[in-house]
């Protein structure tokens, strides 16, 4: 090892073999604390850097509106009322999104309006006959297929039931740009 | 780097060269490498140096935790001490990284102790190394300060009333005081601004302060290198032994770094993380401490004076920091043996022992207060309660509006304040001698219910109350001695009965048509009412209350606003000219709380054993 040499000579007295060996084995032990010491921190702060919370996807079952209130065949936007978690606060009765619902007769359609493609919200087209997103220029039909555009997928279906004559949406999210329709946790 | 590549190196038309090699002839990185490990340690490696190099070991750790706990607190009045909670209690590895760096800040002060006890021993202050001295007294002075803004940021009620102690001490001093304090605080009173500043100086000021005087304690370490000890220079002594600071003294020092990260895992490990006592709440008691190194000072103000204040808090620290300054300039002598210096050393020494002494005595105080026991006890329950409460999550209004909203624990506080100069309710208690309406503790309940009809004029009950003498026992014979002759104790089966139909208007269960409410209308609706309809013999006049809903949430709540409100007891039990009657709180306490009270109350019946 050519450090021993180096560090040897900066003695006064010439070192002997065996005290050689020794301050060999004792750079490597040094050497070994000094990498397990690093290592421990690093362990610790890579284990808490990449420590993301929360995030089990479940059922929500959020109120949207009165089923009376709908008109047949036309769609409405309406907002996703519920507890919003940010880390630790919770902040009950907040906006956590809205849905596009399309009444036939007692059947309700709802989708996400966000974008799959990067997130946008989804408005109505000019035409009123589909949806556009206003980012990227995709277009889906009015059952939310996609026509035209970059997203790789139709808009997100969630599913629906009607309770006491209001219409009740289980809200969730999926992930973007992908073609495959795959749960976020929220 | 093996010595096969060596001879390649220089080569630099095609020939193989190691990484290192490579770096080498771009950066010089092995003379560098060389100097900070190769420099020779006068007198040979020894255990005595360790000091330094684990204060910079630690102060590592203090940085990689302050950079990740950084990554996910927020400083704000409203937000610190639940973004602290998330990282114990939710986030990975959290407890572990928070627990360092608090355990890690202690350790620095012992080592401190420990640096400064070497270097004054071994009379390292003395000439050519006075600035080193100095250097090293202000890095001391940047790590209390370290530890005094830290201690603040969990923003729970120890941080909190231990930093409002030590600001108004700042406060105290003459002249400049006040001024001082405000800047500090940032504003006359505790808030968002204090926490963001003592934040800014934790993780801005003090950080930059302390690297630029330790490269310049270090720089100057090195150009004078180690103090070895007096007997190395003394005339006619032989050449000194010489070490390379690596391996040997390097070993030394990281086997005592990673002792203390050992410790320091331990610790973490033991008190998962570090403690965090209840969101800080300005309007409450709290018995404040300091922490333990600081406790020998906090034992010398309780016994000065207040005018002392001043002199105590700033004086006396001033002084020994003037000692120390000074103490170069004392000692001139070249001479570094400890005997010819004992004399101008006794100071640090009885300073040393002095505080061992205080801090010793204050936590005996403590230990043999029970008053201070019973507050710590409480202060232990309600940080248990925070916590729990934490996880189910905390509204954005902060962590006390979720104490505030919480039965359990503003409950108490409200019964505490407002109904217990009356009402017993477990330990919450009128003077002995000044219980003046029924006792609470198992209100709701069948023990309750059996009690008031064998003794409602006992004094636990309604013999305190305008009420005394209008509920006959059913146990006890009547004082008159006519009634008496006719009178039959209840059975304990039809007390039992009664019980079962009370306990199920507690519950919320109208019990309609059980035996109960038979044996109730049978014979109690003489008096009470039920429904609010009494018998045929019933008096307008009785004052005795609906049995209906008895204990239930409504029927508590309509009490708690108004004793005459007729749904609980009749408007005549709120009459003006009854002595001693219960005052309605409509108007003394807001909607929610009288709500969250009743609950309270209520709930406490239901779990009752």
């Amino acid at each position: 090892m050519a450090e021993s040499k180096e560090a040897g000579n900066t003695e006064q007295s010439a070192p002997q073999p065996a005290d050689e060996s020794r301050r060999g084995a004792l750079k490597v032990l040094v050497t070994a604390g000094s990498i397990a010491y690093a290592g421990a921190l690093a362990a610790v702060g890579a284990s808490f850097a990449t420590s993301t919370v929360g995030g089990e996807t479940r059922e929500r079952w959020l109120r949207a509106a009165r089923l009376a209130d709908l008109p047949e065949g036309e769609p409405r936007r309406v907002p996703m009322i519920g507890d919003a978690r940010d880390a630790f606060t919770v902040t009950p009765a907040e906006q956590l999104g809205s849905v596009w619902l399309l009444r036939k007769g007692n059947d309700v359609k709802a989708l996400s309006a966000t974008c799959p493609h990067l997130g946008c919200a989804i408005d109505l087209a000019a035409d009123k006959k589909g949806y556009s997103c206003p980012c990227h220029t995709s277009a889906f039909s009015i059952e939310g297929a996609t026509q035209s555009g970059p997203s790789p997928r139709g808009m997100d279906l969630l599913a629906t039931r009607i309770t006491d004559g209001w219409v009740e949406v289980d809200f969730r999210k999926y992930r973007q740009g992908t073609a495959e329709k795959k749960e976020s946790a929220s | 780097m093996s010595d096969s590549n060596d001879t390649k190196s220089a080569g630099s038309e095609g020939k193989k060269q190691s990484i290192g090699d490579w770096f080498e002839e771009r950066t010089g990185y092995r003379a560098l490498l060389g100097h900070a490990l190769n420099e020779p340690v006068r007198g040979g490696a020894k255990w005595a140096y360790i000091w330094g190099s684990a204060l910079v070991l630690t102060f590592v750790i203090q940085a990689v935790t302050g950079y990740l706990l950084m990554s996910a607190y927020t400083p704000s009045a409203t937000t610190a001490w639940a973004s602290v909670a998330h990282i114990t209690f939710t986030m990975r590895a959290g407890w572990i990284v928070r627990g360092l760096h608090h355990f890690g800040a202690q350790a620095m002060v012992i080592l401190l102790v420990g640096h400064l006890a070497q270097t004054a021993l071994f009379g390292a202050y003395k000439r050519p190394r006075e600035m080193n001295w100095f250097l090293g007294l202000a890095l001391m002075g940047v790590t209390l300060a370290f530890a005094l803004t830290g201690y603040l940021l969990p923003w729970d009620q120890k941080g909190y009333w231990a930093t409002r102690v030590a600001t108004n001490i700042v406060g105290s001093v003459p002249a400049i005081g006040p001024w001082l304090q405000s800047v500090l605080v940032g504003g006359p009173e505790y808030g968002h601004m204090t926490l963001t500043r003592f934040y800014s100086l934790h993780v801005g000021v003090l950080p930059a302060a302390l690297v630029l005087l330790l490269v310049l304690h270090v720089a100057l370490f090195r150009k004078h290198g180690v103090t070895p000890p007096a007997h190395v220079d003394e005339p006619g002594a032989p050449p000194a032994k010489v070490d390379s600071f690596f391996p040997k003294q390097v070993g030394m020092d990281l086997l005592f770094g990673l002792a203390i990260l050992g410790g320091l895992f331990a610790l973490a490990w033991r008190e998962h993380g570090a403690p965090l006592d209840a969101p800080a709440d300005p309007a409450s008691d709290y018995p404040a401490r300091p922490e333990w190194y600081f406790l020998a000072l906090f034992e010398m103000l309780k016994h000065l004076p207040g005018s002392m204040e001043a002199v105590g808090a700033v004086g006396v620290p001033l002084v020994l920091g003037g000692y120390l300054v000074a103490l170069p300039f004392i000692d001139r002598k070249p001479t570094r043996a400890l005997k010819a210096r004992i004399g101008i050393l006794a100071p640090l020494v009885l300073m040393g022992l002095g505080a061992v002494a205080l801090t010793v005595v204050s936590m005996r105080n403590d230990a043999a207060d029970p008053a201070f026991q019973k507050a710590r006890q409480l202060a232990s329950e309600r940080s248990e309660r925070s916590i729990a409460l934490f996880k189910k999550g905390v509204p954005p209004e902060g962590p006390l509006a979720m104490l505030r909203r919480d039965p359990e624990t503003r409950g108490p506080e409200l019964f505490a304040a407002n109904c217990a100069s009356c009402h017993k309710l477990g330990d919450m208690a009128p003077p002995e001698g000044k219980v003046s309406a029924p006792d609470l503790t198992t209100f709701g309940t069948r023990a309750w219910v059996i009690a008031v009809l064998d003794d409602p004029d006992g004094d636990h009950m309604f013999g305190k109350t305008p009420f005394k003498g209008n509920m006959p026992s059913v146990a006890k014979p009547p004082a008159d001695p006519e009634a008496a002759k006719d009178f039959k104790p209840m059975s304990d089966a039809d007390k039992n009965t009664i019980a079962d139909f009370l306990v199920a208007q507690a519950k919320g269960d109208r019990a309609e048509g059980s035996a109960g409410e038979k044996l109730v209308k049978r014979r109690c609706t003489g008096c009470h009412r039920l429904d609010g309809k009494q018998d045929e013999s019933g008096s307008e006049e009785s004052l005795a209350p609906e049995l209906r809903g008895w204990a239930s949430v409504a029927w508590i709540q309509a009490q708690i606003d108004d004793p005459g409100s007729g749904k609980a007891y009749p408007k005549g039990a709120g009459a003006p000219e009854l002595k001693g009657k219960m005052p309605g709180f409509a108007d003394k306490l807001d909607a929610a709380d009288r709500t969250l009270l009743a609950n309270w109350l209520h709930r406490r019946s239901q779990v009752a054993k």
